[in-house]
C-alpha cells in the first residue's frame, strides 16, 4: 500500500514537472516574440529620428536651418 | 683617340627575394569581400530610368541624402516575360559617420527602412547590423555580424532573423594566399551548408575561388593591366542546376570617368559611365541589353554632393 501511494505521487509529481516546464518554455517564447515585435517597432518608426539627433548633437553643431534648407 | 664614352654601366640588378616571414603575415581581407575587385568590376549598379540623388553635408560627421527614381520595376514573374510596373519613389536619407560609429538610415515613400550599423566595440571587435524594416508583417530581414579580426586571420559570426545562423573564418597563408571556410544553418528553411574559399592576389592580378555545398562553384580572375584599366572575368556554376554563367568585363578608370562594361554568356551585355562634369556632379548613363530574353534597359541620372 505504502508503495502504491508513493509511485502514484512520483508519477503525478513527474507529469507535473513536466507540464511546468512546458508552459515557462511556453511563456520564454511568447515574451520573447513580444519584445522582437515592439523592437521592429521601435526601429521602424525610430532609427532615423535617433540617427538625426547623434548627428545634430555631433561637433561643430549644426543649426536646425541647416537640417532643412536646401544648399 | 678616346673619344669620352660616359654611359652609365648599370648592373642589371638582381633582385634578392625577401624571405617570407610565415608569423608576420598581412591581415587578409574579410570573407564577404573575397570578390571584391571582380564585382566592382563586373557588378555595377545598372538601374533602368531616372535616378537623380543629392547628398548635403551639413557637418564633418552627418550628412543627409535626397534620392528620386522614376523608372520601370521589374516584378519576378514564373513565366519566361519580363514584367514592369512603372514606378516612382523618394528616399530620405540620413547618414552618421565617426571613426567608431557608423549609421545609415533610408526611408522610402512606401514605408520601408533601411537601416544599416557600424560599430567598433574594441580595436579588433566590429558588430555590424544589417535590416530591411517593412509594414507588412513577416517581410522584414536583419542580419547582425560580429567580426574578430586577429593578427593574420579574420573571424565572423552572422545571425538573421528567420533562425539563420553562420560563421565564416580567413586565414593567409602566405603574403599573397588566404584561404578560408564558412558554415551556415538556416532554421526556417531547414538547409545548411558548407563552402570553401580562396584568393591569390598580386600587385597585378587577384584571383578567387569559392566552393560551396549549395552547389555553386565561383572562380574570379582580375587583372590590372595598368594605372587606368584592369580587365576582369568570372565564372559561376550551379552542379544542382546545371547552371553556367561566365562573364568578361573591362573598368577603365579615367580622369574624369569611370567606364565599365561586360558581356555575359547569357546573352546579356552591360555598359555603366560615370562622368565627373564638376566638383560634386556626375552625370550617370548605364545600359543593360539582355538579347535572349529581349529586355532593353537604359538609364541616365545625375549625382549631386559627395
Amino acid at each position: 500500500m505504502a508503495s502504491n501511494r508513493g509511485k502514484g505521487k512520483g508519477t503525478k509529481g513527474s507529469k507535473g514537472v513536466l507540464e511546468e516546464e512546458e508552459s515557462v518554455l511556453k511563456r520564454v517564447n511568447a515574451w520573447t516574440n513580444w519584445t522582437l515585435k515592439k523592437a521592429k517597432g521601435i526601429a521602424h518608426y525610430g532609427f532615423i529620428p535617433l540617427v538625426i539627433i547623434i548627428g545634430m548633437n555631433s561637433e561643430p553643431k549644426p543649426h536646425l536651418y541647416q537640417l532643412l534648407t536646401p544648399v | 683617340m678616346a673619344a669620352p664614352t660616359s654611359f652609365n654601366t648599370t648592373k642589371p640588378t638582381v633582385e634578392t627575394k625577401e624571405k617570407v616571414d610565415y608569423f608576420n603575415l598581412p591581415c587578409p581581407i574579410p570573407y564577404e569581400e573575397m570578390h571584391r575587385e571582380a564585382l566592382m568590376s563586373l557588378k555595377p549598379e545598372v538601374f533602368e530610368g531616372m535616378r537623380f540623388d543629392f547628398t548635403k553635408g551639413i557637418n564633418q560627421k552627418f550628412a543627409l541624402s535626397h534620392s528620386v527614381f522614376m523608372g520601370p520595376t521589374e516584378i519576378p514573374s514564373q513565366s519566361s516575360e519580363t514584367i514592369k510596373i512603372p514606378t516612382a519613389h523618394y528616399e530620405f536619407g540620413a547618414n552618421y559617420l565617426d571613426p567608431k560609429l557608423m549609421l545609415l538610415g533610408r526611408v522610402l515613400t512606401d514605408g520601408r527602412v533601411n537601416a544599416r550599423v557600424k560599430c567598433d566595440l574594441s580595436d579588433n571587435l566590429i558588430l555590424k547590423a544589417n535590416a530591411q524594416l517593412t509594414s507588412e508583417p513577416h517581410m522584414s530581414h536583419c542580419m547582425v555580424n560580429f567580426d574578430y579580426k586577429g593578427k593574420d586571420y579574420r573571424s565572423q559570426f552572422q545571425l538573421g532573423n528567420g533562425a539563420l545562423f553562420g560563421a565564416n573564418y580567413i586565414q593567409s597563408v602566405t603574403p599573397n594566399l588566404s584561404l578560408g571556410g564558412e558554415v551556415f544553418w538556416a532554421g526556417q528553411h531547414r538547409k545548411s551548408g558548407v563552402g570553401y574559399a580562396a584568393r591569390y592576389s598580386t600587385d597585378k592580378m587577384v584571383a578567387t575561388g569559392q566552393v560551396a555545398s549549395t552547389g555553386i562553384v565561383a572562380l574570379s580572375y582580375v587583372q590590372k593591366v595598368s594605372e587606368k584599366v584592369s580587365l576582369a572575368s568570372d565564372f559561376m556554376y550551379n552542379y544542382m542546376s546545371r547552371d553556367v554563367t561566365a562573364s568578361f568585363g573591362y573598368d577603365y578608370i579615367l580622369r574624369q570617368c569611370r567606364l565599365r562594361g561586360k558581356i555575359d554568356s547569357n546573352g546579356c551585355v552591360t555598359s555603366f559611365l560615370e562622368e565627373r562634369l564638376n566638383m560634386g556632379l556626375n552625370f550617370i548613363l548605364s545600359a543593360e541589353i539582355d538579347h535572349r530574353k529581349k529586355d532593353y534597359k537604359f538609364g541616365f541620372g545625375l549625382t549631386v554632393g559627395e
